[in-house]
């Protein structure tokens, strides 16, 4: 029997071999076939998961299931709830899973898909499902302590408070470039715009009937949601044909101040009504949509047109500035890893943990998952024609606009002509599709084209386009809303230290005001992003995957922190190797943003360029703006990396006690009665 | 058991094999519904569901506007510090 599973997992491992080494030296129009990233990354998660998470629980963080875990010993059946493993699962993944692995790849696929998936595969594996899993793991030896908590317990009170506005600095840009990326998705078009715009009273309404008509039915009410949602993806092919169908058709700066305006609302607005809903819904169409894309993959299994490695590797990328090294790395954050799980990871999740060992599946395998969301993603967008994709995700200050943009993208010998493109919106129910950037677009027509090809054929296509901008705006939208909310809160409890009634999250004038300077800060950055003339995603996607890479490094520190203290010195390696080169790709990506000479690539560069062609003051602020928020990122992490060292120091040394912040050891009912 | 042991009019074959597929359809029809039930206790986790019916339990209440909103209110501060993931 041992040896069949041997042969057998050894079968999975050459056929994971065999598919990444079939994607990867692909070359010229011999391209493999979709099904071939589906198997190689199905795969190497398998092996992954069956071999080296292993070797971390067993290991690394020696779980052991008589160790009684915080669900189990603190039970109050509210915050603490021992939770079966697939249900924590389920739940774990509903709550990271975000539209960063959709909308990461669908850029980063500027370079090809290869250093895409590799990094997505091979990151995922290495990096961010072991942060999760590490992370978690400690949590719940630590009674479900936050990631900012165990940082100042573990490392000190600089690193606590340093990790801690970090996660406000990377909320506040995090916002704000999705916020970007749903105004270019909806910019002049008013079906999006009018969609999306119904899923608010949809959601109040939503809110209305599980609070007050049928309490407490959460499921039958977001499945009516669900079913409304739908009929005003259908209905916004109409809207246009009424007088009040031009209140939808906005260009981005109006979209951009609408958002602002329904940020304030959400945060101000009860919970019930506006917040909770949405994230209801939000949660069903996620889940329902991503089971639906790996179908219609599978069924459809389109063919792969994007090229391994484009000419764009070296920088010149229309998309965003910067080569493949490091700005592949830092442009996919979510789906390979994602500093922002190591919050959830050290939030609601440890405290529902019903056993130790099921750390490893909830942690490790619920990012895998999300991971291979992010392949799916990347499918979606090298199965476009590359000339499309490039039309539709590059600025038109950058490639120009309609014809011009066409004969431009065309001379990289991506062919693209205007007829096709306007075919191409026509038939998903656009104007145009042109310098549609952020991301959101491609994905939708990638999706649509994937929906599309398994039911209802091409008929249908401008529906399924309209489904998967909803989706997408559905799931930022919501992003938006807690985050704000999230956000006010830490503004309330930083006023409360100054002035003590401003610290009552309940007192309407703190909620105002504090609500105010949140959306105020990232309504600036959504603001300058959509002014901007490159297009905005270029400054400010880089600067979301540096924040969200660092706060990754942040998280293996402490881990790493802690895996001295524990004296397993030998086992490092595991939490510093992805540590490590988190470090290096951030900190040069954060170099090149800040300094390069090239204005494409380096704030600093392009404010002296439009400073010298007397451009307006505000962009060449802006520009600044970005590259002091790019250098206090850094200096944030670095703060906590000398503080960690130092740390380190100390305890290798042996000038201080090697002592971790552990829940101390009880042992379980069920162990004491096998015992007895 | 072979038909001959048991005298030649009385196959037993049939209705054992039978009895066999029968116990397969069963197992799997079982593993299904287990499925089903794992993935309907995620969802009622995920759309908070499970907690309600915690709180009413905790609290021994009935389902209500007024229960539920009670419920809103107590687990409001978790949920709205809640961040949700990029």
């Amino acid at each position: 029997m041992k040896t069949v599973r041997v042969l057998i997992w050894l079968g999975v491992a050459a056929l994971g071999a065999y598919g990444l080494a079939l994607i990867a030296l692909a070359r010229g129009e011999e391209r493999p076939t979709v099904m071939w990233f589906v198997i190689a990354a199905v795969c190497f998660y398998a092996v992954g998961y069956r071999f080296y998470s292993r070797l971390i629980a067993n290991r690394v963080l020696e779980l052991d299931d008589s160790h009684p875990t915080p669900a189990v010993r603190l039970n109050n059946g509210r915050d603490y709830v021992p939770t079966a493993r697939w249900v924590t699962f389920g739940h774990h993944f509903a709550a990271i899973a975000g539209p960063g692995p959709l909308v990461g790849p669908v850029l980063a696929a500027q370079f090809g898909y290869l250093p895409s998936v590799l990094w997505i595969v091979i990151g995922a594996v290495l990096g961010g499902c072991v942060q999760d899993f590490v992370i978690l793991g400690y949590s719940v030896r630590r009674d479900g302590r936050s990631l900012g908590k165990m940082a100042r317990d573990e490392i000190g009170p600089v690193g606590g408070f340093t990790a801690l506005a970090g996660v406000l600095l990377i909320m506040i840009i995090i916002i704000a470039v999705l916020g970007l990326v749903v105004v270019n998705a909806m910019k002049d078009s008013i079906w999006a715009t009018s969609t999306v715009a119904a899923t608010v009273p949809i959601a109040m309404f939503v809110g209305i009937y599980m609070t007050h008509l049928r309490p407490g039915r959460v499921l039958e009410a977001s499945i009516v949601g669900v079913v409304l949602v739908i009929l005003a993806v259908i209905g916004g092919r109409y809207v246009a044909g009424f007088s009040f169908g031009q209140w939808f058709e906005m260009d981005a700066p109006h979209l951009a101040l609408w958002i602002i305006g329904y940020g304030f609302l959400a945060s101000v607005l009860p919970i019930w009504l506006l917040l909770a809903p949405r994230d209801y819904l939000s949660a069903f169409i996620k889940i329902g949509t991503i089971v639906a894309l790996a179908i219609g993959i599978i069924a459809t299994h389109p063919p792969t047109l994007m090229p391994a490695l484009t000419r764009f590797t070296d920088g010149t990328g229309p998309i965003f500035g910067g080569k493949v090294f490091p700005f592949a790395f830092i442009t996919i954050a979510c789906g390979a890893i994602s500093g922002f799980h190591a919050l959830i990871s050290s939030g609601t999740t440890p405290k529902m943990i019903e056993k130790e060992r099921d750390v490893r599946m909830v942690g490790y395998g619920a990012m895998a998952m999300e991971s291979f969301v992010a392949i799916m993603a990347l499918i979606a967008a090298i199965t476009l024609k590359p000339g499309v994709y490039f039309a539709i995700n590059a600025p038109a200050g950058v490639v120009g606009q309609d014809a011009a943009a066409c004969a431009k993208i065309s001379s990289w010998d991506f062919p693209v002509n205007l007829r096709e493109m306007q075919a191409l919106a026509a038939e998903v129910g656009e104007k145009t599709l042109f310098s549609r950037t952020g991301g959101a677009p491609s994905l939708a027509v990638g999706m649509a084209q994937i929906f599309a090809s398994s039911l209802g054929g091409r008929a249908v296509i401008a529906l399924w386009y309209h489904f998967a901008i909803m989706f997408e705006a559905l799931f930022i939208l919501t992003v938006l809303d807690a985050g704000t909310r999230v956000g006010r809160f830490m503004v309330q409890e930083l006023g409360g230290r100054v002035w003590k009634p401003f610290g009552r999250t309940g007192w309407m004038p703190s909620i105002l005001v504090s609500s105010a300077i949140i959306v105020g800060m990232w309504g600036y950055f959504l603001y300058q992003g959509v002014v901007d003339p490159l297009g905005g995603i270029n400054s400010l996607w880089p600067l979301f995957g540096i924040s969200n890479q660092l706060l990754a490094a942040v998280a293996l520190v402490v881990a790493t922190t802690i895996l001295l203290k524990m004296g397993r010195t030998r086992w490092i390696w595991v939490t510093l190797l992805p540590m490590t080169w988190l470090v290096i790709i951030t900190m040069t990506a954060s170099y090149q943003k800040i300094f390069d000479a090239n204005p494409r690539i380096g704030f600093l560069a392009h404010a002296r360029q439009l400073a010298s062609a007397g451009a307006d003051p505000r962009l060449i602020f802006n520009d600044r703006l970005d590259a002091t928020v790019a250098g206090g990122l850094v200096v944030l992490v670095a703060v906590v990396l000398i503080e960690s060292a130092l740390e380190w120091a100390r305890v290798l040394s042996g000038r201080k006690a090697a002592a971790v912040r552990e829940s101390p050891f009880v042992m379980t009912k069920l162990a004491l009665e096998e015992q007895s | 058991m072979s038909t001959e042991l048991c005298g030649a009019n009385t196959p037993v074959r049939e209705p054992l094999k039978a009895r066999t597929n029968l116990k397969k359809i069963r197992a799997i029809a079982a593993e299904i519904i287990r499925v089903f039930a794992v993935l309907w206790a995620i969802l009622r986790e995920i759309f908070d569901e499970s907690a309600y019916r915690r709180f009413l339990v905790r609290h021994k209440l009935t389902s209500s506007p007024a229960a539920y909103g009670e419920f809103v209110r107590e687990t409001e501060i978790s949920k709205a510090r809640r961040p949700r993931c990029c």
